[in-house]
């Protein structure tokens, strides 16, 4: 078998091992939106306006859950460093890497999103941009945990250091789907922003797993 | 299995860690079929000095040369590393956790882990076993690579002498099959015939 077929199965199958991973950030999700109206007041108007930037601040706090083991395990036992004996450049795993973290928990975390939104009673065309903006900025933020777990890893107990580090980064990332969001709901053009998110997501995903690799490779020890 | 017999050899090692010099100059040609002990007491290097040989640490000066190949990282492929991290995941079965590790075929991989004494426990999850049994599942992948170079950090630990005495045989037929096995431990190989570097603890 391929080195990338081995990779996925395994990724697969660390998701059927893990239920709690997988469901954590979505109870997370349901949990926070849930919340809200108990919080602020049951006005559906109210609501309405507000849910879409709740939803999304909810679910970028639910992808930051997983954020922090997406390397710890394989580093704790060993079986990172047998990353540098399989015949591929280090970069590439951490694209499969990232890609089966982003399929496998982020997808699925994003196909909830229209379940809170009906809790909070976010208009259908709002929920429909909320959607994309998540499904073309989450592969950046995706990336840029990545890094702050890489970072962090070969420091004990690092918890939510990884995140605040990359925290700068999640700013821009934010301010265009909020762009977005509120085009969307006084029916402006939302394209253009849109491509803007994508852009940065495409740029995140093709030079981040470098720094990520560059990264996981200081914490193995030292060899370039 | 048939491997490419390959040289290893080092030249001019030094490696210093926290102001303290682990070892200075060393150097050594194992042509195939070497087999050698690194020696020496806590904290003298022997890890650092199989990681640096596997090209997963880089030496303060000199070189590490597998065959022909002038840069390390290049011949990375020839070698197989046994750290003592148990190198397999508490949460996946054995098999799987095998399939990752190497590119060899299921069939290849059962015969393996019969060898290791783990043939009815292959889709026990590893963290449902015992240390030893985990440990047996990362030796497994000595019956499955075809690789000249091995590396092995202790791999004593956590093994009955029945799969002591396994092991030795599968590295003695290794280094007959022209091999090169470097390995460290602080238990006493009784059938093993090897070349010792010893390495003083510098304080």
């Amino acid at each position: 078998m391929s080195v990338e077929h081995r990779f996925l199965v395994r990724e697969l199958k660390l998701v059927l091992a893990r239920p709690g991973d997988f469901f954590k950030p979505m109870w997370f999700l349901i949990l926070v939106i849930s919340m809200v109206p108990l919080a602020l007041s049951p006005d559906s108007k109210l609501l309405g306006e507000i849910g879409s930037a709740m939803i999304w601040v909810a679910t970028l706090l639910a992808l930051l859950l997983n954020a922090d083991q997406l390397f710890r395990d394989d580093f704790v036992d060993g079986v990172l460093e047998q990353w540098l004996f399989f015949n591929r450049p280090l970069f590439w795993l951490v694209i499969l890497k990232l890609f089966c973290h982003w399929l496998f928990y982020v997808v699925p975390l994003i196909l909830v999103t229209p379940l809170a939104g009906m809790m909070l009673s976010v208009p259908n065309d709002v929920m429909i941009a909320l959607l994309v903006t998540l499904l073309l900025a989450t592969p950046a933020l995706t990336c840029f945990s990545a890094l702050g777990a890489a970072l962090t890893l070969g420091t004990a107990r690092s918890g939510i250091l990884g995140v605040l580090v990359m925290l700068p980064l999640f700013a821009p990332v934010i301010i265009l789907a909020a762009g977005v969001l509120t085009r969307a709901s006084d029916g402006s053009d939302i394209l253009p922003l849109l491509a803007l998110l994508g852009a940065f997501s495409i740029a995140a995903a093709t030079l981040l797993p470098l720094a990520v690799g560059v990264a996981l490779r200081l914490n193995i020890g030292g060899s370039s | 299995m048939l491997i490419k017999p390959k040289t290893l050899q080092f030249q001019n090692l030094t490696c210093v860690r926290d102001d303290r010099c682990l070892f200075a100059d060393l150097s050594m040609t194992l042509p195939p079929g070497s087999l050698l002990r690194v020696a020496g007491p806590n904290g003298a290097g022997k890890t650092t000095l199989l990681r640096i040989l596997s090209a997963l640490h880089e030496p303060d000066s000199g070189t590490v040369q597998i065959g022909e190949v002038e840069d390390h990282l290049e011949s990375r492929q020839e070698i197989l590393y046994l750290g003592h991290k148990p190198q397999v995941c508490q949460d996946l079965s054995i098999m799987d956790n095998l399939m990752f590790l190497t590119d060899a075929s299921q069939a290849i991989c059962f015969q393996a882990l019969q060898f290791v004494g783990l043939k009815g426990c292959e889709d026990s999850l590893v963290r449902e076993l015992s240390q030893g049994q985990g440990r047996r599942c990362g030796l497994a992948r000595l019956w499955c690579h075809e690789v000249p170079i091995w590396i092995l950090d202790e791999p004593y630990t956590a093994l009955d002498p029945g799969m002591v005495a396994i092991l030795e045989d599968r590295i003695n037929i290794h280094v007959g099959e022209g091999g090169v096995c470097v390995f460290t431990t602080h238990q006493n190989p009784t059938n093993l015939r090897f070349e010792t570097l010893e390495l003083a603890r510098v304080s």
